[in-house]
């Protein structure tokens, strides 16, 4: 039997700086993220790390998983080491090397805010990642201010009463020349959002959902499957803004596919009942009319693909 | 504080973790194989349909062409009349509707016909002569596949052309004789002897040809048909005709006198074929069938056509008695219920009360099925319930060197079942002959075939399913000319992209793209392996399954590690 031979030959073009043999759990999730963000951004890059899952994966020392600088600063403060880091590189004359922040949640909804919100009033010139697993995965899953309205976390063992702060919104408002949201199951549209910020000068930020599977409860194989649910049943809108008003939305919601069908695929929603389903649904729908007043455009699904 | 020069502090990094084994955390590891479709499975000739398919989708014809002869060398005439099973369990069904695999195979044979391509050469001569008696459907295939492995092959047909069913049973409406007669050709100007009016008829001649010849295979269909004597007796001479000799007698444009009014009696294909071609010749018919119209053993699409073009059916019923009537024939008949308690394969009709009905015709037309004629070669092979035993894989009877297929060794009754039997004939007897290089052919099961939870169909847009086009009915009803039309060749894209390619690798990257352990890696002195360039580092792999469940079509699987 003759093979059947794809061209081109790599459908996203990386360079080989995230290495095998790191410690992230088997299937997971951010590992898939890092990859595409590292590998995207290439080896000109200094990396700036605050405590997370991240940070793990990174490598025991004295070994790495990356093969560029990697500076592990504090939970509070990865923007503001970042502009540090940019600002040591002008003074040495180097224009050509990447500044990149790739952090958690907790490091930047919560702990890293602050600094994070300062870099962005000043434009600081870095791209900012936000590896969001919805949680204090590395510390034994405890509820962040990423964690979504109702789910379970160790520290809401009933469901988190709140709702998920909207940092994409957030970033936007402080007019930021670049704010994307992405996910691993569309590594395509990451890689090129991750491509596309590196292009751009000033501070770009990137949100990009990354299932934790043992926070989340999802089997070994299921991250893609669960990442792509979120997208595709609307709970997590795959969209850009430049200059904090110019939106684009990337993928729209598969007509017909209630949240139900992303929930159910994930332990920590377990508990739900009907009516706290519903709420949830209508929270979706009322999140997508506003960002479809934001974007003023009816989002046109790019993809209709099913699941089973 | 000062330090010595030359040491690295310990917070710096000295080295890569590509050191580490991760592969050890593993508990089941990713296999790349191949692995069958559904629909090659339900396929009686086992043809690689997704890989056709597949060239199809690329507009390579010709080597998709190539790919289905290398099993089947008669796509335009099953392209036309198979049941088609393969489209039984195509997983495509999961977003929308299954693969249109007839109308592709349909388009297929004939664009080979339009453009005259030739079968593949026969194989270097091995020396050996083998003896096919019959030529339809089944002993052409083993012709076909015989010469190609070499073989010298003389036909044996007792009629004055070969083509069996296809060219005295199936009417022109669904295949044209000419695209029969041209497929054929094809397979005899591999150079294949054929001896046309030469019957085997009696066991002397059979004899002989087994001492003539290395092996023999018997594909002489089953011609005889079965009949209702209860209705030779009510109704007078000539008035009760068998199906097969009417569609015979209708060939050669010998149906003048018969009435106008006709009941064809029986369920099937070859009852359909009989009322739908008498419409054409100007008959009012009606159709009475044993089983209701949900279970007739008649496809799906034919008995619609039949309807459409005005046939009357009276399913779930019987003739219990005919009389002769000044008038014509008076038809008593009743509803009837199946016993549900009969054996499989049995009809067991139980009269409805109160479900009396009278039918009136000129003539009826039984087809309610054909027993095989093995009265030359009974004497040396077994015969089970009237058919010859023959093994499924071989097709090897019970006398040496002597092989059964087609109508003749079975009661499933159709013209893929018969190919597929040739084949396995073919191999079966090169098998036997002690050919260097022929394999019995291996039959798939279902539950080795890529299931539908094992596809991902996130892949894949949802499109509608292509269906041939048809002749308007008021066109049809004039003449015999094909009811059924080829796709377009953008109807073919369009279906052939609806595939799945199920089990076969096509290289799409996604196993790649998905590891985060960047384990999956591109071989390409592996870029001749039919399951593709990848290759798993066992170093790395920490057997999450992410590979797997993100293929979409089945072309690696998980297998448990066992120490
Ligand atoms: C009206 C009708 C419609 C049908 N429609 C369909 C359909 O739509 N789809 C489908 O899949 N199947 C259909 N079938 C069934 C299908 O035609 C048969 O299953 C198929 O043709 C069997 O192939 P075969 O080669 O075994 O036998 P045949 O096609 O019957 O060929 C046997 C050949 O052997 C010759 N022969 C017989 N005895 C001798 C002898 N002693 N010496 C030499 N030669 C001999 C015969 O003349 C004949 O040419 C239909 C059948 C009928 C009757
Ligand atoms: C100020 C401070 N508080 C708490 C910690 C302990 N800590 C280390 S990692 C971590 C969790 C960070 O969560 P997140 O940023 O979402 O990353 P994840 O582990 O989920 O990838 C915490 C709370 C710390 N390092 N610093
Ligand atoms: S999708 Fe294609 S390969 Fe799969 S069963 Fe259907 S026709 Fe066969
Ligand atoms: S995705 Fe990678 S780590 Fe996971 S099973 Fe496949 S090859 Fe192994
Ligand atoms: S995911 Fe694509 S490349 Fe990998 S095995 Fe499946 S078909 Fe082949
Ligand atoms: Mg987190």
């Amino acid at each position: 039997m003759e093979p059947f031979h794809a061209e081109p030959n790599y459908i996203i073009e990386e360079a080989p700086v995230f290495s095998s043999g790191h410690n992230a759990c088997p299937g997971c999730g951010e590992a898939l993220a890092v990859r595409y963000v590292l590998n995207s951004m290439g080896p000109k890059t200094v990396a700036v790390i605050p405590p997370s899952c991240i940070a793990i994966i990174s490598g025991p020392q004295p070994y790495s998983s990356m093969r560029i600088p990697v500076y592990q600063t504090t939970l509070e403060a990865s923007a503001a080491s970042a502009a540090g880091i940019r600002r040591a590189l002008v003074r040495q004359g180097k224009d050509d090397v990447n500044v990149l922040v790739i952090a958690g949640d907790g490091g930047t909804y919560d702990i890293g805010f602050q600094a994070l919100s300062g870099a962005a009033e000043r434009n600081e010139d870095m791209v900012y990642v936000c590896l969001d697993n919805e949680g204090y995965m590395n510390t034994g899953a405890q509820k962040s201010s990423s964690t979504p309205y109702l789910a379970y976390t160790t520290s809401t063992p009933g469901g988190k009463p709140n709702d998920k702060k909207d940092i994409a919104e957030i970033m936007a408002a402080h007019r930021v020349p670049y704010v994307a949201t992405a996910t691993v199951g569309y590594p395509e549209d990451l890689a090129r959002k991750v491509a596309k910020a590196k292009e751009m000068r000033g501070l770009r930020f990137i949100v990009v959902l990354t299932p934790c599977l043992d926070g989340w409860g999802v089997p070994d194989d299921g991250a893609v499957r669960v990442s792509r649910l979120a997208v595709q049943t609307g709970f997590f809108p795959l969209y850009e803004v430049e200059e904090g008003e110019r939106y684009a939305i990337n993928v729209g919601p598969t007509p017909g596919w209630p949240v139900e069908r992303y929930l159910e695929t994930q332990r920590r929603y377990r508990h739900l009942t009907a009516d706290q389903v519903a709420a949830i649904q209508a929270h979706v729908d009322h999140k997508w009319s506003l960002l479809h007043a934001r974007a003023k455009v009816e989002c046109v699904p790019m993809f209709q693909g099913a699941e089973i | 504080m000062s330090r010595p020069p030359n040491e690295i502090p310990t917070i710096w990094t000295t080295g890569f973790t590509d050191v580490f084994n991760t592969g050890t955390w593993r508990a089941a590891t990713p296999v790349y194989a191949w692995r069958p479709s559904p629909c090659l499975v339900d396929c009686p000739i086992d043809n690689a349909i997704p890989r056709w398919i597949k060239y199809i989708s690329e507009g390579d014809y010709q080597q998709a062409w190539l790919e289905l002869v290398e099993t089947n060398p008669f796509p335009a005439v099953t392209g036309r009349v198979c049941h088609h099973p393969c489209e039984g369990h195509c997983n495509r069904e999961v977003l929308e509707a299954v693969v249109g695999i007839n109308g592709l195979e349909h388009f297929l044979g004939d664009h080979a016909l339009d453009h005259g391509w030739a079968l593949p050469e026969a194989a270097e001569p091995v020396g050996k002569r083998v003896a096919v008696v019959g030529g339809g459907p089944a002993g052409l295939s083993c012709a076909y596949h015989l010469r190609r492995l070499g073989y010298q092959v003389t036909i044996f047909e007792a009629r004055e052309r070969l083509g069996g069913l296809l060219r005295h049973g199936i009417p022109e409406y669904r295949l044209a004789a000419q695209v029969a007669d041209r497929e054929i050709q094809r397979v005899v100007d591999l150079g294949v002897e054929v001896r046309t009016s030469t019957s085997v008829g009696d066991s002397q001649a059979f004899a002989q040809l087994r001492e003539e010849y290395d092996a023999v295979f018997v594909a002489v269909g089953a011609q005889q048909a079965k009949r209702l004597p209860h209705l030779d007796a009510g109704a007078g001479a000539g008035r009760v005709l068998d199906g097969l000799d009417y569609l015979r007698r209708c060939i050669e444009g010998a149906t003048r006198g018969l009435g106008e009014r006709m009941t064809v009696i029986g369920g099937g294909s070859a009852a359909v074929d009989v009322a739908r071609t008498a419409r054409r010749l100007g008959h009012r018919v009606s159709m009475v069938a044993l089983e209701t119209r949900a279970v007739m053993p008649a496809q799906r699409e034919e008995v619609e056509e039949a309807l459409e073009e005005g046939v009357a059916l009276f399913d779930g019923a019987m003739v219990t008695r005919v009389e002769a009537t000044a008038g014509g024939l008076r038809l008593d008949c009743v509803k009837v219920q199946l016993d549900p308690t009969a054996p499989a394969g049995e009809l067991r009709p139980l009269p409805v009360d109160g479900g009396g009905f009278v039918l009136e015709a000129d003539v009826i037309v039984t087809a309610i099925g054909q027993d095989p004629n093995l009265t030359a070669f009974g004497g040396d092979i077994r015969v089970d319930a009237g058919v010859a035993a023959a093994a499924p894989d071989t097709a090897a009877t019970t006398a040496a060197g002597v092989f059964a297929g087609g109508d003749a060794a079975g009661t499933s009754r159709f013209v893929s079942v018969a190919i597929g039997d040739g084949r396995r004939a073919a191999y079966g007897i090169a098998a036997y002959l002690g050919h260097p290089d022929a394999e019995v052919v291996v039959r798939h099961t279902l539950e080795q075939a890529v299931n539908r939870n094992e596809v991902n169909v996130f892949y894949f847009d949802f499109a509608e399913r292509n269906e041939k086009a048809k002749a308007p009915v008021a066109e049809r009803l004039t003449g015999f000319a094909e009811v059924n039309r080829v796709f377009t060749p953008e109807q073919a894209a369009a279906e052939a992209a609806r595939c799945l390619t199920c089990g076969t690798c096509i290289e799409c990257d996604n196993c790649f793209v998905f590891c985060p352990d960047m384990a999956v890696k591109k071989d390409d002195s592996k870029s001749d392996s039919p399951e593709g360039r990848y290759v798993i580092l066992d170093q790395y792999c920490k057997g999450c399954g992410l590979c797997v469940a993100e293929c979409p079509r089945g072309a690696v699987h998980l297998e448990q590690v066992t120490q």
